[in-house]
């Protein structure tokens, strides 16, 4: 027996070796003979057809184990979604610190759930290579709502940004009707009022108001950042960066399309990175941004900012309300902190980063195709992520339980359910205690769902941000596997220099004035080498795909 | 004057070790004393910074909310049978081994020796790994908690050198008196080596007690973690960036809960420590000295 045992693993690490080795998949033809995997399907399921298996079906899941709502068996959301659907799901629980690690470790094994949710955008591709996830655009007939989704918001050209070289993708992105500018800074307007500035509108403005600011109060930097570690200027040079025309941060990619060029150019070395980068040191000599921005917790950030050592902050709409404003208002009651609408840079008026209006999503194993269940597992999908009833049942529960709905179609928490504080003090949460809102199930969706969370003071920073005009997607440009074996040995080192250097460059420790130098090694590192050869992949991906 | 110059070097020496000592003793108390604090402190306190040994807006409601998660609880009680019965398995397994190996006599001993060094230098792998376990049908079970890590090849040597340090003598006596190998190792040996074994005792319990990788890679249900994947989840958060960056309903733990869940989770392995105290020491230094 254990013999046996041990002989299948070695066969297994064989296989799995030999399947990382030699990448490519055999050719498949679009829409193979579904008719034997049609067990519990519904025979016209179309949009708005609330999906409903012929006969009980279960299907496993990976299951991201969020810390602020950890996994109940008793939530509500799971005995409602087998009452509506007919359908059970079997969690495998991984906790959210290690996600990412059990996942791919999973994929390797050939042991993964059949639905693996809460994969960003991007994250998929090191798996394409190894034949174990699923090409989705193939099956996209089965998934009434997401077609209808992407036709009617127009998000062809986001999807094509996650096309492989094979010309299909192989994630099931989570769909936004508009796009969602998350992060911008948090000022102190109180002080604005005492020295009697406006609200700063561009990059050039708050560095007036900084200044301002630091003439009346000479002693502290009037801006203490966070979101610095792992990846200095995480939300900020994300923000700014955007803005300039080479996002970094959070946001930072070793190639960023030019719409101007028409070409894709090495953002670490790009002009615009430059100027972004020189603006932030000019904060940084002139002392109105804490150098300790960069390297500090956000723990520490945050007290500054509670203890009246700075006013500005970058911030989302979350952190404003959970961990700015309640510290600040009990060391400062006459404290007035606002999210105000990102700066505008030398681009103009455009939307800041997220450069596509696609979310995390879903993988599929390909294992999944053996199931007699196959077809019965996409409608099930499709209805749960992307029909409107499913995403709203997914984040606002059950009317008249958990929601009520009013008139004007705008939803709130029961009387007795609190969720992001929209109900302090209600015995129960909408998170912890049902299931819904869940990171994994409830995302994307209408603006007019996305927004039903809000608050208005958030609905109106929206408004303000949608008015500006959205860059056109970049295009896309996938990697062949020999390439992109090429390219991941090239990009995080480029990165890492990036990064080093970023840093260096913003404190002062490395002269602007170097910069040439600092590109010529990024050129001994291939950035120029990496660059072609995206640009290759694109051109070749546009005569082949149109 | 020889007596004098090294009564004042040792005076000299003390001292300076009693200053050095106190030191690293400061630096280790102080973040379990400020974890303490915090874990008594009011959420906005600890957030404005003004928390360090003493708590502000002292409140025992922390201790009430973490206390009233089931979650927790059946964790917490996972950890301890998990430690009680990987502990019992592991010292079961490695005195065998240690024994049979601090016999000179043996055939073979250099290649089973061999065999447990050699894993400490190599490993299968990861993948590998979690494919052996899945396939042995172990995952979700204690089981792949337990037998994996059942020897610590570094307890085995220290053990090992610590029997080969026993009077060949009492043995043969024993022999000679008629009683059998098993009798010997459990009627003569064992009881001559409490000290080893309540060292080796506190090094396993310590460290399955701590140890969360098993558990995240071979369980799949909630219920069955250990209590310190439930802190690791609720410590580390998000670790990478793309997850911190894109999801913004993202809620943070508070930190006075963070501090509860410490605390409480460190509680009963600190407790064991002075109880194995007086074995710890002299059992650590038999096995070295001699090895």
């Amino acid at each position: 027996m254990y013999q046996m045992n041990r002989r299948t693993a070695l066969i297994t690490i064989g296989t799995a070796l030999a399947l990382a080795g030699c990448g490519t998949d055999e050719p498949e033809k679009k829409g193979d003979d579904l008719s034997a995997k049609r067990d519990g399907a519904m025979a016209n399921f179309a949009v708005g057809t609330q999906f409903a298996a012929t006969a009980p079906v279960s299907f496993s899941l990976l299951y991201n184990n969020h810390s602020f709502y950890p996994i109940k068996n008793d939530w509500l959301f799971w005995s409602e979604l087998t009452k509506r659907t007919n359908t059970t799901l079997v969690p495998s629980v991984v906790p959210l610190s290690d996600y990412e690690s059990k996942r791919s470790l999973m994929i390797g094994a050939g042991d993964a759930p059949l639905i693996i949710p809460k994969t960003y955008p991007g994250q998929e591709t090191s798996f394409v290579a190894s034949g174990a996830i699923l090409p989705v655009s193939d099956y996209l007939d089965l998934m009434p709502n997401f077609k209808d989704k992407v036709a009617k918001w127009n998000l062809g050209p986001d999807l094509d940004t996650l096309r492989q070289s094979d010309g299909r993708f192989y994630l099931l992105p989570g769909l936004h009707e508009g796009y969602w500018v998350e992060y911008s800074l948090a000022m102190r307007t109180d002080i604005l009022e005492e020295l009697g500035l406006e609200i700063p509108t561009t990059w050039d403005e708050l560095h007036t108001v900084l200044k301002a600011m630091k003439a009346k109060y000479p002693d502290q930097y009037p801006m203490s950042d966070r979101w610095g570690v792992p990846t200095p200027g995480g939300a900020l040079l994300r923000v700014l960066g955007s803005q300039f025309g080479a996002p970094g941060g959070w946001a930072y990619q070793n190639a960023t399309w030019d719409p101007k060029a028409q070409k894709f150019a090495f953002t670490g070395a790009m002009e615009q990175y430059k100027q972004a980068l020189t603006y932030l040191h000019t904060l940084v000599a002139e002392k109105l941004l804490d150098p300790e921005s960069f390297t500090q917790p956000d723990d520490m950030a945050i007290q500054k900012l509670a203890s009246g050592k700075s006013f500005v902050i970058s911030t989302n709409a979350q952190t404003l309300v959970n961990e700015y404003r309640p510290p600040l208002a009990e060391a400062n009651p006459r404290a007035k902190l606002v999210k105000i609408p990102v700066p505008i840079g030398p681009m103009g008026p455009i939307k800041p980063d997220p450069k596509t209006r696609l979310e995390n999503g879903i993988m599929i194993s390909k294992k999944a195709l053996d199931s007699k269940n196959f077809v019965a597992m996409m409608q099930f999908i499709d209805w749960l992520w992307y029909s409107d009833a499913g995403q709203a049942f997914a984040k606002w529960g059950i009317d008249g339980v958990t929601t009520t709905k009013d008139g004007s179609g705008k939803y709130k928490p029961a009387s007795d359910v609190d969720f992001i504080g929209l109900n302090p003090g209600a015995p129960k949460h909408l998170q912890k205690d049902f299931g819904f809102s869940n990171g994994v199930f409830a995302y994307g969706g209408s603006t007019e769902l996305l927004q039903s969370t809000f608050s208005e003071e958030e609905v109106a920073f929206q408004k303000t941000m949608n008015a500006r005009t959205a860059l056109p997607v970049e295009p896309p440009h996938p990697l062949t596997d020999a390439e992109r074996e090429q390219a991941t040995l090239w990009e995080t080192p480029l990165k890492d220099h990036v990064t080093q250097n970023t840093l260096k460059f913003i404190l002062g420790n490395r002269d602007l004035g170097e910069w040439d130098a600092y590109v010529k090694e990024l050129e001994a590192q291939n950035s120029k080498a990496y660059i072609d050869m995206v640009n290759a992949a694109y051109e070749r991906y546009k005569k082949q795909h149109g | 004057m020889v007596t004098v110059d090294r009564t004042r070097g040792y005076r000299l020496f003390q001292g300076l070790n009693a200053v050095i000592l106190t030191g690293v003793v400061i630096v280790t108390l102080y973040p379990v004393i400020n974890i303490i604090a915090r874990s008594l402190s009011d959420e906005n306190a600890i957030r404005s910074g003004s928390v360090n040994l003493i708590p502000r807006g002292f409140t025992f409601q922390t201790y009430q909310y973490v206390a009233s998660d089931p979650t927790f609880w059946i964790n917490y009680r996972n950890t301890v049978v998990y430690t009680v019965v990987a502990t019992l398995i592991a010292i079961i397994l490695t005195t065998c081994y240690a024994y049979v190996l601090s016999k000179p006599k043996l055939k073979g001993r250099k290649a089973l020796i061999w065999v447990a060094v050699f894993t400490m230098f190599f490993s299968g792998g990861l993948i590998p790994n979690y494919i052996l376990i899945s396939s042995l049908g172990l995952k979700d079970s204690i089981w792949a908690i337990v037998l994996p890590n059942a020897i610590s090849v570094f307890n085995l040597l220290v053990m090992k050198a610590f029997f080969e340090g026993l009077p060949a003598e009492l043995e043969e006596a024993a022999a000679i008196d008629g009683m059998n190998t098993y009798g010997i190792l459990l009627r003569i040996v064992l009881p001559l080596s409490k000290a080893v074994l309540a060292a080796m005792v506190l090094f396993y319990a310590v460290a399955f007690w701590n140890s969360w990788f098993s558990a995240f890679l071979y369980m799949t249900q909630s219920d069955l973690f250990p209590v310190t994947v439930y802190l690791r989840n609720l410590i580390a958060g998000a670790t990478s960036a793309t997850s911190v960056g894109a999801d913004a309903t993202n809620m943070t733990v508070a930190a006075n809960i963070k501090s509860v869940t410490i605390v409480l989770t460190l509680l009963p392995i600190v407790l064991i420590y002075p109880f194995v105290q007086r074995f710890f020491v002299s059992g650590v230094t038999l096995g070295a000295v001699k090895g």
